[in-house]
């Protein structure tokens, strides 16, 4: 479901990526860690095409970037659930706005966008907060909010970077059991983190990256 | 529908930008028009300026009489001449003496009448270049008996010239106001495409393709222009029904201003294409 082949990227002198290669079959939970500046958030960025790789081929959720027309890639991100460490979310519109737009984008109908949306917040217990704004929100809340916004569309591939990063231990746990009923559904998620407490129960395959190298591929 | 939605709400969002936008359109469209009025009515007036002006086609002494005939009917064959009149020396003399009334002592020392026979020859109004006169006055002049032509050709020369003139003036201002309307809401588009940079990133991050994000810029750009038109076409038909009705009433020198009033109801239209293109400029041109 995710392939990478010597993927490398580079920014301008600093390599940020070298010679990345690893596959992630269809409906496996793995994550991906190290520290900081190790290059989670560049992969990812390759990943839902923010960027390009300088070298390599990358093949996610039945599409092969390389070949992809720049026209075709709000299809592949529409079969992609990102999760951003900045969450990135609207400010000046409602939780229940911001969940809906994913859909409003595809063009699916009010009606059934409305019923869409309040399952996913019914999924992620935020029900209560259909007409808040974000910023009335705390982390926590922000981040089911854009998990919510993730799933909504039933994307076959679910990326999620650093998605309990300042979160305490009780949001963390919250938030991976949502990942992992998504993971149920077959969804192949792919978490960056260098929260060691989150993959250590949880995952199936761990890649380790570091100044830019897969340095080790745990599968257990 | 959502791209609508998001539209009418950077409408109002972004009010006061955008209520400047349609003020500016609206004035613009209003010298637009007022530029083709101006060349409307000069057409207009020049347009039956053929018809007013005669040609006098002066006769050789002692032209046969069947001759005359001969010659009449040519006139009367060509396509651009409306009325032939022939004028015989005697009667030339005797509206010559109407035109002196009194003064007539000055014709009193005369005693054979210099005058010649003659025809005025007067043309079809629409339509006529200076080309076709011109044309038809050297085939006039090429005719056995004919001594002399006397017309307006001058005259027509240099009011088409100035007419020329002042249509190309004419469409020069409507481009440079045209282009300005279309700057106007360019330049508008573009503050308003980068006040929403980051909504925009996130669109694009979701899967929105590129059409839609444009479409709620080119229905805002569509709305404001034709706003903008309405504005220009209802403050055009105040100044015409109260201000320019007035000045005609009170000062007869502008009583011939004629102000094309069915084409008011365009402007909305022309401010909708115009509004339109300037988002097309202006998105055109972004990377997003």
């Amino acid at each position: 479901m995710i392939t990478l082949e010597n993927v490398s990227k580079r920014y301008e002198t600093q390599e940020a990526l070298t010679k990345v290669s690893f596959t992630i079959e269809k409906g496996t939970m793995a994550f991906v860690t190290g520290p900081s500046g190790a290059g989670k958030t560049t992969l990812f960025k390759l990943l839902y095409l923010a960027e390009k790789p300088d070298e390599g081929h990358i093949s996610i959720a039945g599409f092969n970037t390389a070949t992809l027309r720049e026209s075709s890639i709000p299809l592949l991100r529409r079969n992609i659930g990102v999760v951003f460490q900045d969450f990135k979310l609207l400010n000046n519109k409602t939780v229940y706005d911001n969940i809906a737009l994913t859909l409003r984008i595809r063009g699916i109908m009010e009606r059934e966008t409305k019923e869409r949306v309040n399952s996913v917040l019914k999924m992620v217990n935020l029900r209560h907060k259909s007409d808040s704004y974000p910023l009335t929100l705390s982390g926590g809340e922000q981040q089911r909010i854009t998990i919510a916004r993730a799933i909504v569309g039933e994307p076959t591939v679910m990326l999620a970077d650093e998605p309990t990063g300042n979160l305490d231990a009780e949001n963390e746990d919250a938030i991976m059991n949502i990942f992992k009923r998504i993971n149920a559904k077959g969804t192949t998620i792919l978490i960056a983190t260098h929260n060691k407490r989150l993959y250590d129960n949880t995952a199936k395959k761990v890649l380790y990256l570091d100044c830019g190298r897969l340095v080790k591929e745990a599968i257990r | 529908m959502f791209p609508l939605r998001l539209a009418i709400q950077s409408i109002l969002k972004e009010f006061w930008i955008n209520l400047l936008t349609v003020l500016s359109i609206g004035a613009l469209l209003m010298m637009l028009f007022a530029v083709g009025t101006i060349v409307y009515n000069i057409e207009i007036m020049t347009r039956r300026l053929p018809e007013r002006l005669s040609i006098l086609v002066f006769l050789k002494d002692h032209t046969p009489e069947g001759d005359l005939k001969v010659i009449e009917a040519r006139f009367k064959s060509e396509p651009l001449v409306r009325s032939v009149e022939f004028i015989s020396k005697d009667k030339a003399m005797n509206n010559l003496k109407k035109t002196f009334k009194e003064d007539d002592f000055i014709l009193k020392g005369i005693t054979d009448n210099p005058l010649s026979d003659s025809f005025e020859i007067r043309l079809k109004g629409n339509n006529l270049s200076v080309n076709d006169v011109k044309g038809f006055i050297d085939k006039i002049r090429a005719l056995k008996n004919v001594d002399d032509v006397e017309h307006g050709g001058k005259l027509l020369e240099s009011v088409y010239a100035f007419k020329q003139g002042l249509r190309v003036l004419g469409i020069f201002t409507g481009v440079i106001f045209a282009t300005a309307v279309i700057f106007i809401c360019y330049s508008t588009v573009r503050l308003l495409f980068y006040r929403r940079l980051d909504e925009i990133e996130i669109y694009r991050l979701l899967g929105a393709t590129k059409a839609f994000v444009r479409a709620p810029f080119f229905i805002e750009g569509a709305v404001i222009g034709f706003i903008g038109g309405v504005l220009g076409t209802i403050l055009l038909w105040i100044l015409n029904n109260y201000l320019i009705g007035r000045i005609m009433v009170n000062i007869p020198v502008f009583s011939f201003i004629s102000v094309p009033v069915g084409s008011l109801y365009f402007m909305p239209a022309l401010g909708f294409v115009l509004g339109l293109s300037g988002v097309g400029f202006a998105l055109g041109r972004l990377k997003y």
